[in-house]
């Protein structure tokens, strides 16, 4: 049920809450200006939060991201609306934009919840945590992660039986079941859109068995074994709880693969895998770390010698081009693959693969926009009309894009981004004040 | 008045069916949603069916003995993989703890956490 209230005026609206949204959102605030902030996740941070360590200084990612988190969450300026979907923006003027913000109900309120997880325990339900990567259960009843903000409970309510229990264990009594979804109408003078990347699907790559030999995972999933924050209490197969000890990646797993329909280099994948190895070796240090890889893109700074150390601390190197991955006695991975320096076609036994998954735009974003046109780059990331030398602005003039909604790249550079994007947004602010 | 206790004021002098002047008790919100949907989801009953059958056996499996994941699958004749997701909820939510580590540093145990 939907239930239409009020008419609400910003500066500012930034859509998407990770790294990128949020650095716009503290620039524009810290000049004055009024900004929402909306996310259709339950916490702000977007991905960059669920990360363990950076590349290529392996920086913890949570100690980054949680004081910014809490700076942008603190600000006066900045209002946030996590669970929010923004939709039908309109350029009604200069420099006026209409726009709307559904709300879902968290069915919590959150200016009430203590996040004691009262109610967490006395949930009965089982669900796959999909802040885990579905590797572990949660509650229907649930704080999404440790280091969430808004730090407060939510209610999962397709998998909630309504049985009660959270709202009988809540010492505040800030569970609410009568919430209901809230459509606001936004005013606001400019727009920046953050939107961040999408994954690709393992299983659209059915040769590598993702989602069928179930000791074959993705990056993202092996992240999380690595986070503080971890599903198990070490590393292990979710195949059969073994700790593994030949451990494989395959880089480029739908990115650099037209067959797929993703052309293009994700930046990020043979670094964050260089990572990981390296904090492989770190927590497993009798673990062999191979790298199957076509090239690896180490141009950033300190990525070569990022990579360098990776070799030196004992991860092995293969070019090699992936053709099956298919499952053997006890749960183990047979790799075919084409060894691309000898020119011949190899196997390899390892107990546990894990696919360095490429990056894709987040699609349907131009579809926010009514009555202008939001163009798109041929691969679907948000175009920018002048790449070299306003790289924030886009198609429509008071419109601006930030991080990795303009393509992929890595943290420090969405940032930079971001930096740009709040320059532009702010230039275009005073000079129609 | 406390914060909590003048929000819930307002809201039993708005419009919301919640509070003092609405329909709806405050910590009974679950009835009054179950009663406009006309029950709960299906799958959800099914769900939740299905984790306490899982859980019962788990716990009255580890009753007896410590067990590896392989051995609990053994014992349950329950796929592996299924095994290590309701396990590792099990040891999340603080019924199961982790034992120790086999020789071959391979398999852990899993203990009833007492």
């Amino acid at each position: 049920m939907e239930n239409p209230i009020k008419n609400i005026s910003y500066d500012a609206l930034v859509i998407g809450a990770g790294i990128a949204g949020g650095e716009v959102a503290l620039n524009l605030a810290n000049t004055g200006f009024k900004v929402l902030l909306v996310d259709k996740e339950l916490s702000v941070g977007g991905k960059m939060i669920m990360l363990s360590k950076v590349f290529p200084t392996l920086d913890c990612a949570a100690c980054i991201t949680t004081p910014k988190v809490s700076e942008i969450s603190r600000h006066p300026n900045i209002t946030i609306f996590t669970g929010s979907e923004v939709s039908n923006i309109k350029k009604i003027s200069d420099n006026e934009f209409t726009a709307k913000v559904t709300k879902h109900p968290r069915y919590v309120r959150v200016e009430d919840c203590t996040a004691c997880q009262l109610c967490e325990h006395a949930c009965p339900v089982n669900v796959r945590d999909q802040y885990q990567f579905g590797l572990i259960g949660r509650k229907a009843a649930f704080i999404p992660f440790s280091i969430c903000s808004p730090k407060a409970a939510a209610i999962d309510i397709d998998n909630c039986t309504l049985c009660g229990a959270c709202e009988k264990a809540c010492p505040t009594n800030c569970i609410d079941f009568t919430q209901e979804t809230e459509i606001m109408d936004l005013h606001i003078k400019t727009v920046v859109v953050a939107t961040g990347f999408d994954m690709f699907d393992a299983k659209k790559m059915p040769r590598y068995g993702y989602g069928q030999h179930k000791n074959v995972i993705t990056a993202l999933q092996m992240e999380r074994e690595l986070a503080p924050t971890r599903p198990f209490n070490t590393i292990l197969r979710p195949g059969d709880g073994k700790v593994p000890d030949k451990i494989a990646y395959v880089l480029c797993v739908g990115s650099r693969d037209a067959s797929v329909g993703n052309p293009i280099c994700s930046q990020i994948c043979c670094m964050y895998s260089i990572k990981q190895a390296q904090l492989l070796m770190g927590a497993l240090p009798m673990a062999d770390v191979t790298i199957y890889y076509i090239n690896i893109r180490s141009f950033g700074k300190g990525f070569e010698e990022f990579y360098q150390q990776a070799k030196g601390m004992g991860v092995n190197f293969v070019k090699g081009k992936i053709g099956r991955i298919s499952e053997i006695e006890g749960g183990n991975l047979m790799l075919r693959y084409e060894d691309i320096n000898e020119g011949k076609l190899q196997e390899a036994e390892h107990d546990m693969v894990i696919l360095s998954t490429g990056v894709l735009p987040n699609t349907g974003i131009d579809k926010f926009f009514e009555n202008q046109t939001l163009t798109l780059d041929p691969f679907n990331f948000v175009g920018q009309s002048d790449a070299l030398a306003s790289p924030a602005k886009t198609s429509i003039e008071g419109v601006f894009v930030a991080g990795t909604a303009t393509g992929p790249m890595d943290i420090p550079d969405s940032i930079l981004s971001a930096g740009a994007a709040s320059s532009e947004a702010i230039s275009y602010l005073i000079q129609r004040s | 008045m406390t914060d909590i206790k003048k929000d819930i004021q307002n809201k039993a002098n708005s419009n919301s069916p919640l509070g003092v002047g609405g329909s709806v008790e405050i910590g009974k919100t679950a009835k009054y949603l179950r009663e406009k949907l006309g029950g709960i989801p299906q799958q959800a009953k099914d769900n939740l069916k299905e984790y306490n059958g899982i859980k019962k056996q788990m716990l009255e499996a580890l009753k007896e003995q410590d067990l590896t994941v392989k051995q609990m699958a053994e014992k349950i004749n329950m796929p592996t993989d299924q095994v290590v997701y309701y396990l590792m909820s099990l040891v999340k939510y603080g019924f199961v703890k982790t034992g120790e580590v086999d020789d071959m540093d391979e398999y852990y145990t899993y203990k009833l956490n007492k």
